[in-house]
């Protein structure tokens, strides 16, 4: 009996214990900052202008677009509350969210989307992102809070191409994109506002409290420029940034000790990107399919992986990553065969007649070039490796390693080189003209391995006017199986994004679209906090 | 002989027959790559360790005393090539042939030498030969003026009057007796620019411009072994240690001549 009342108080205080740190723990606390680090500086923070990765971060916080991407990848409302897409798919009704404010006041309206969208169609405006907005026919503001989208055709990935940021009205029109102070001084509708930018230092953004999806709790947001992955690492260790991208080495080897299991969290998860070699197709050697089929026999992926990677990565056989409901999972990686790469070269015409180890034909050595950017280790790694394995079947491969500017201006878009090393970066919709049409080959465009097929043509056109998911997976099934049987690239991986956090933020959610989708959510108790000003 | 140079001749001595004889002295082929091992300390099996493809170090190491060596003196010869020949012909002729070769000179050495480098190799492509021709002929004016200078007080001398009295040809003048008796300053000057020369190719490959891979080049090892500092300890101290070692030996050779002809 005594124990029977015992076990009733303690299961009664345990209950009140749990309901007062539910009460508590509901609310989580404000405050603190965090410092991500990274290695790149941000070249402008006007949205439309922005293409590399840490411009992107810092727009991502300062700006909102219509619609974006969920921890699922569905699209959601941002700026647009809601939306309506017409039966034939030509237009899309955006219902704007109302008593929205940009960080100077004045309320955000649908003659801010309609100047984005204005500028984004600009001759004038230097914008990688113009593709998708060229295809609308009109765009209509129907009043304040409604515009309207009308496509010439129908073109599925119109509606998530309005993820695109957008930018104040009443603070650019009129203003020089290119040459504004504005780049330097974002005013946005974001989650936080800008502060301050030192160039070749830090970003400085603060929590904007009157965010329509609510105060985010990390007060402060601090980018860091360590322009090196050593020294970055190091400031890691001393604690004195919070959030980095690890390499491989680091996050296999250099992460795995107690101070760093006590400290940080990792998180690993697969990148949208791939890494490829692209053929020069012009190149007469490159555009026998054997030849390209015998390379990819040639070189082992699984050894790349593991040698460049640690492991940290998967095989891809396509343009998509694994994960992705376009990729066709019946396309399977070809084992690495080196005798059948040498059968495919030798009925290709190529074979070793003065027996040095090096194919001929027509008295012409199988040597060629492959290129890629300087200061990509993992780049030039996977090059030395195939370098090895394509010598055993007789092919000579020479490295070249240019720095970046002059890699894409004199090599790539001149179309100088026998073989490029290079990676993509994926957006969440699997359209993929700009990259494989035929009539993008001109200087410049994305296509500059030169690649034409009628059939692939046609299929990526039939892939922007399909709406329904399932009928698009067969499209792009399709693409991928054509475009594995072809190799007009030589898919190799898709490495794995290795971020690492310090312990005190919490209520961090891994989703498929990886971590940073619940930004606003993330949180430090407040005995943890360290950065309290 | 004295105590540097023999000490500085020994330490190059010893750089040099590891360069010749890299094939007989390797463990390894400085090419293989083994998955397997990828940055594992130094072992019996790897003496120095492996890198972060699983090569064996110490045979990459060997291999790179080839092209750091090789880089040193080629680019030094063609130095001293280009800077012996103007120099000797400022020095002789004198007058405005002087003028306008030592304007030259002056305006050459206004060139921050390492800049004026980057931007070349930006127009061409890093290579070894480039590299090679690029550090000789923005290294040759210290070597020019030397020569020039002595040669201004050798032509006084009574048996280059005996020579050109018997009608020798300048060209015979300044190759038989001018050049030969003012080399003496020249081969310190020539000792301490295969070091920097060494010094400037392991900058380069440390950058990414200079030797490019596979080729192993101390510089290029080192680079490498910056971005794996926190995990390999072995890939930035071995590929330094040779670099400094081996511009230290130059270095003492260099000034053990000069004390040696000072004193003579």
């Amino acid at each position: 009996m005594d124990m029977l009342i015992n076990k009733k108080t303690v299961f009664t205080k345990t209950a009140f214990l749990f309901f007062i740190l539910v009460l508590l723990g509901f609310r989580p606390d404000y405050g603190d900052s965090i410092v991500a680090g990274s290695i790149g500086e941000p070249r402008t923070l006007i949205p439309i202008l922005a293409s590399d990765s840490a411009s992107g971060a810092i727009c991502g916080l300062i700006y909102n677009g219509l619609v974006k991407y969920d921890k699922d990848l569905k699209l959601v409302s941002d700026l647009a509350e809601n939306w309506e897409v017409s039966e034939d798919g030509l237009e899309i009704t955006f219902y704007l969210r109302k008593n929205v404010r940009w960080h100077d006041g004045e309320l955000f309206t649908a003659r801010d989307v309609e100047f984005t969208y204005k500028s984004l169609i600009d001759p004038d405006v230097p914008t990688p992102y113009s593709g998708d907005f060229k295809m609308v026919k009109q765009f209509e503001v129907m009043d304040d809070y409604t515009a309207r989208v009308i496509y010439r055709e129908p073109f599925s990935p119109g509606l998530s191409s309005w993820g695109m940021n957008i930018m104040p009205r009443h603070l650019l029109e009129g203003e020089d994109l290119i040459n504004t102070k504005f780049s330097r001084d974002p005013i946005g509708t974001g989650a936080y506002k800008f502060k301050l930018w030192k160039t070749g230092e830090r970003v400085e953004l603060v929590s904007n409290h009157d965010y329509f999806e609510g105060r985010p709790y990390i007060n402060r947001y601090i980018y860091r420029i360590i322009p090196d992955q050593a020294t970055l690492f190091l400031e890691l260790r001393a604690e004195g940034v919070d959030y980095i991208s690890l390499t491989p080495l680091q996050a296999s080897r250099q992460t795995t000790n107690r101070f760093f299991n006590e400290n940080f969290q990792k998180f690993n998860f697969p990148s949208f990107g791939y890494t490829y070699m692209g053929y020069n197709l012009k190149d007469p050697r490159f555009q026998d399919i054997k030849v390209r089929q015998a390379i990819n026999y040639a070189v082992d992926k699984q050894e790349i992986i593991r040698g460049v990677l640690l492991g940290l990565g998967r095989i891809s056989t396509g343009p998509f990553i694994p994960e992705s409901w376009a990729y066709n999972k019946d396309v399977k990686p070809l084992e690495y065969d080196p005798d059948k790469a040498r059968l495919l070269l030798q009925e290709a015409g190529w074979k070793d007649k003065d027996g040095d180890g090096i194919l001929e034909k027509d008295g012409m050595k199988f040597s060629f070039t492959i290129i890629t950017n300087q200061g990509n280790e993992q780049r030039k790694m996977t090059i030395e490796i195939m370098q090895r394995r394509l010598k055993q079947v007789g092919i000579d491969v020479k490295i070249k390693i240019i720095e970046w500017s002059a890699f894409v201006s004199e090599f790539i878009n001149k179309r100088r080189f026998d073989a490029v090393l290079l990676g993509w970066g994926l957006g969440q919709d699997p359209d993929m003209y700009d990259i494989w049409h035929s009539s993008k080959t001109k200087e410049g465009e994305f296509n500059f391995v030169s690649y034409s097929n009628s059939e692939i043509d046609k299929l990526l056109l039939d892939g922007r006017e399909t709406f329904d998911q399932k009928e698009r997976a067969g499209i792009y099934h399709r693409i991928h199986e054509i475009l594995y049987e072809e190799q007009p690239y030589l898919f190799l991986y898709v490495p794995d994004s290795l971020p690492i956090i310090h312990r005190r933020f919490k209520g961090i959610e891994v989703g498929a679209i990886g971590i940073g989708h619940d930004f606003i959510k993330w949180h430090v108790p407040r005995d943890e906090q360290r950065y309290t000003r | 002989m004295n105590k540097l140079m023999i000490f500085g001749f020994s330490i190059v001595l010893f750089f040099a027959i590891i360069a010749i004889f890299a094939p007989f002295i390797a463990t390894h082929d400085p090419g293989k790559i083994d998955i397997e091992n990828i940055l594992t300390g130094p072992s019996r099996e790897h003496l120095l360790g492996t890198d972060s493809l699983g090569r064996d170090l110490f045979s990459r190491m060997v291999f790179g005393a080839r092209i750091s060596l090789l880089v040193g003196f080629i680019a030094v010869g063609i130095a001293a090539l280009i800077g012996i020949t103007l120099g000797a012909i400022a020095g002789y002729y004198g007058k405005w042939v002087d003028i306008i070769i030592m304007r030259f000179v002056d305006i050459m050495l206004c060139f921050p030498t390492f800049f004026l480098i980057l931007a070349v190799i930006a127009l061409l492509e890093p290579s070894i030969i480039n590299i090679m021709i690029i550090i000789g002929v923005t290294s040759w004016m210290g070597v020019a003026r030397l020569i020039r200078a002595e040669i201004l007080s050798l032509k006084e001398r009574d048996f280059i009057y005996a020579e050109k009295a018997i009608g020798a040809s300048d060209f015979r003048i300044i190759s038989r007796h001018l050049i030969p008796n003012a080399m003496a300053p020249v081969l310190v000057s020539i000792t301490l620019g295969i070091a920097a020369a060494i010094l400037v190719e392991s900058s380069l490959s440390f950058l990414g411009i200079g030797v490019q891979p596979p080729t192993p080049s101390w510089g290029n090892i080192l680079s490498e072994g910056k971005s794996v500092m926190g995990a390999a300890w072995w890939m930035m101290l071995f590929p330094g240690l040779a670099i400094f070692i081996t511009v230290l030996g130059y270095n003492l050779l260099g000034e053990g001549i000069r004390e040696k002809l000072l004193r003579s």
